[in-house]
């Protein structure tokens, strides 16, 4: 009877883990973020190509020399050819850039048909090592962070060369799309994306600037309800979109919270993962879906923005300019 | 057919199952590449999934399906109870959580041998803790209530578990839970070193007990009589038992119920004369948890299934099956109760 707990927190801990994520990490304040909106604040450590400031001119350059998200530092000599991205939001990073010809194997996460064909190398983490040796490749991009140390000595002992990312909120998704540009050799891609996102996320900070709060809670799924908390961009997202995250004092990145602690927020908006119905406690509180896209932070990240405000401020985007 | 001939048809499966295990896996490798790879020659991919992946873990299953089978059948010796093993009686439970305390401290990411410690550490504490309750006044063992201690101090070391997970760092956790279940994923040279280590000297030690073992399953006074130093085999066998549990627990999380089917089925084949019970439980708990192991390696590939979830869909209905012909003997499952009864 024990073990079923653990089958479901096993169950629901690599959902969260492998689109949403949970460590706490680096914390962006609201305060960092805007900074880092306007492009006027370079992000500590980070080689983000910013647009408003100097653009990347070393689209193709290399050697190309980078610190990752678990603090080692890499050196390519050309852009690698064969790749498996353990994490679904840099490797939709990867294809929007156009490079999907050179990923070679998919998470069991990844449900894009452009890469349905590829064989499976399992979930993002404790992939199935015996693939990934066996498609020969020359880059790996892994989840950085301690719950998959093992992963990762593994990879060096084998002799893979392996890049950890860590997409925890708007900046680190950011750091990753311009360092997977550089990569790859795809900077002036990486770069117009980035310049897009941030173009949205400002239209959007300056559309609901001046109004109310809203108070808003974004809810994963589970039971009791997983719930993201500061240093995530989903809460990063709500607080661009002029929204109030209630569950703005959570201590880890994504935590469980009970229905009590839901009930004594508050609320004004509950926005809910894809396919999840609102709490019946809560039925008398505002709720929406949002598409499963938003809980993968890549290139989508603008337009995750747009629909969450769009949902907390809906007269600031009437009639919605396209 | 004699324990002999047993011996050598049981290492000839051992052989061939762990042949069968580096053959077989998510990638489909012929046996011309496997044999060219273990020969140092062949693709690159190829010598490392078969040498440094599928070999290390073919050589924990064997290691650890061992050790765990030994523990068993010395516990069963010890207590006088075909029911007894490792997992029933909490002790792998108290090595899972020292292991876990012991990772969400960072102790094992500093120490290499905080890990097996913690773990050593855990099961001895458990079966102290079990026996001590079970004890009766006459300094017997109430085996009725052994057995059910060790389900509830199973069940609290599982609560401990579920603690220290719930406020440790929620990407840790995963790790963890695969612990619990147990898994041979994690198997490289470097675990297999360490488990080698403590799970040889262990089992040819209690193989070397074999004797004083076979009078104490007779009963201890007997063994007593016939000039065993009874407390001090009981007190060894114990700690060897325990420690054979904790190696395996440290490198592969919980496996239950190794350690009560494999000794039953050796002693279906060659009756229970311990000096060739323990031996051949060895080679059987070998071929039983590779083969589990390749179930779990290819039954939903590219993912896994927890081994310990394969050995306990096929544990508990034997020990149930066990436990009803225990008490249509009317014996009951006190029956061999210590010189208690």
């Amino acid at each position: 009877m024990w073990a079923g707990i653990y089958v479901f927190r096993a169950g629901a801990l690599t959902y969260f883990s492998n689109t949403v994520r949970g460590e706490r990490g680096m914390r962006c304040s609201v305060w960092f973020l805007v900074a880092a909106l306007v492009g006027c604040e370079p992000s500590p450590g980070a080689q983000v190509p910013t647009v408003d400031g100097e653009p990347d001119t070393s689209s193709a350059s290399y050697p190309v020399e980078l610190v990752d998200a678990a603090g080692t530092k890499h050196t390519f000599e050309a852009a690698p050819r064969r790749i498996v991205s353990l994490v679904p939001s840099a490797t939709e990073a990867l294809l929007e850039m156009g490079v999907a010809n050179r990923l070679v194997g998919r998470t069991d996460y990844d449900r894009v048909p452009e890469l349905a064909g590829l064989p499976s190398v399992g979930g993002g983490l404790q992939p199935n090592l015996e693939i990934l040796v066996s498609l020969d490749l020359d880059l790996v991009i892994r989840f950085a962070g301690e719950s998959d140390l093992a992963t990762a000595e593994r990879l060096t002992a084998l002799g893979i060369p392996h890049f950890a990312v860590q997409p925890d909120g708007i900046e680190d998704v950011l750091t990753i799309i311009g360092n997977l540009g550089r990569i790859m050799g795809a900077s002036d891609a990486a770069d117009s994306m980035l310049s897009e996102i941030r173009g949205v996320l400002t239209d959007v900070a300056r559309r609901v600037a001046e109004l109310p709060e809203p108070r808003v809670v974004y809810i994963l799924g589970g039971d009791p309800p997983w719930v993201a908390g500061p240093g995530t961009y989903i809460d990063e997202l709500m607080t661009v979109a002029g929204g109030k995250n209630v569950f703005d004092d959570l201590g880890p990145l994504y935590a469980p919270v009970s229905m009590e602690a839901l009930l004594a927020r508050e609320l004004d908006l509950i926005l809910l993962s894809e396919g999840l119905t609102p709490p019946s406690l809560l039925a008398h509180v505002r709720s929406a879906v949002l598409p499963g896209s938003v809980e993968i932070p890549g290139p989508g990240l603008g337009r995750a923005a747009r629909d969450i405000a769009v949902l907390i401020h809906p007269g600031a985007f009437d009639p919605e300019p396209r | 057919m004699k324990p002999v001939t047993w011996a050598v048809l049981l290492g000839f499966i051992v052989v061939l199952v762990f042949l069968l295990s580096l053959g077989l896996g998510s990638v489909d490798l012929t046996i011309g590449e496997v044999y060219a790879a273990l020969r140092g020659g062949g693709d690159l991919s190829d010598r490392q999934i078969v040498v440094d992946l599928r070999a290390p873990r073919a050589v924990m299953a064997i290691l650890v399906g061992g050790g765990l089978s030994i523990a068993g059948a010395v516990f069963q010796a010890l207590l006088r109870n075909p029911l007894a093993e490792p997992y029933i009686l909490g002790i792998s439970g108290g090595a899972a959580t020292g292991a876990v305390i012991a990772l969400a401290l960072g102790l094992a990411a500093s120490f290499s041998w905080a890990l097996p410690a913690a773990a050593f550490a855990g099961a001895l504490f458990a079966i102290v803790l079990v026996l001590r309750v079970a004890a009766t006044a006459d300094g017997g063992v109430d085996v009725r209530v052994l057995l059910l201690a060790g389900v509830v101090v199973g069940a609290y070391f599982t609560a401990c578990m579920a603690f220290v997970l719930s406020i440790s760092d929620a990407r840790t956790v995963r790790t963890l839970v695969l612990w619990m279940m147990g898994s041979l994923a994690g198997s490289d040279w470097r675990t297999v070193g360490m488990v080698t280590l403590y799970t040889i000297p262990a089992s040819l030690a209690l193989v070397g007990l074999a004797r004083p073992l076979n009078l104490l399953a007779i009963g201890e006074e007997t063994a007593g009589f016939l000039g065993a130093d009874v407390e001090r085999v009981k007190r060894i066998a114990y700690v060897l038992a325990s420690l054979l549990a904790a190696a395996g627990v440290a490198a592969t999380g919980v496996i239950g119920f190794v350690g009560l089917i494999v000794p039953h089925a050796v002693r279906l084949m060659v009756g229970s004369d311990y000096r060739v019970l323990l031996p051949l439980s060895f080679l059987t708990g070998a071929v039983l948890l590779t083969v589990a192991d390749i179930v779990a390696r290819t039954a939903l590939s590219p993912a896994e299934v927890p081994i310990g979830v394969i050995t306990t869909l096929v544990g508990v209905p034997l020990f149930l099956l066990l436990l009803r012909r225990s008490v249509g003997a009317g014996t009951g499952i006190g029956a061999g109760t210590g010189s208690g009864a």
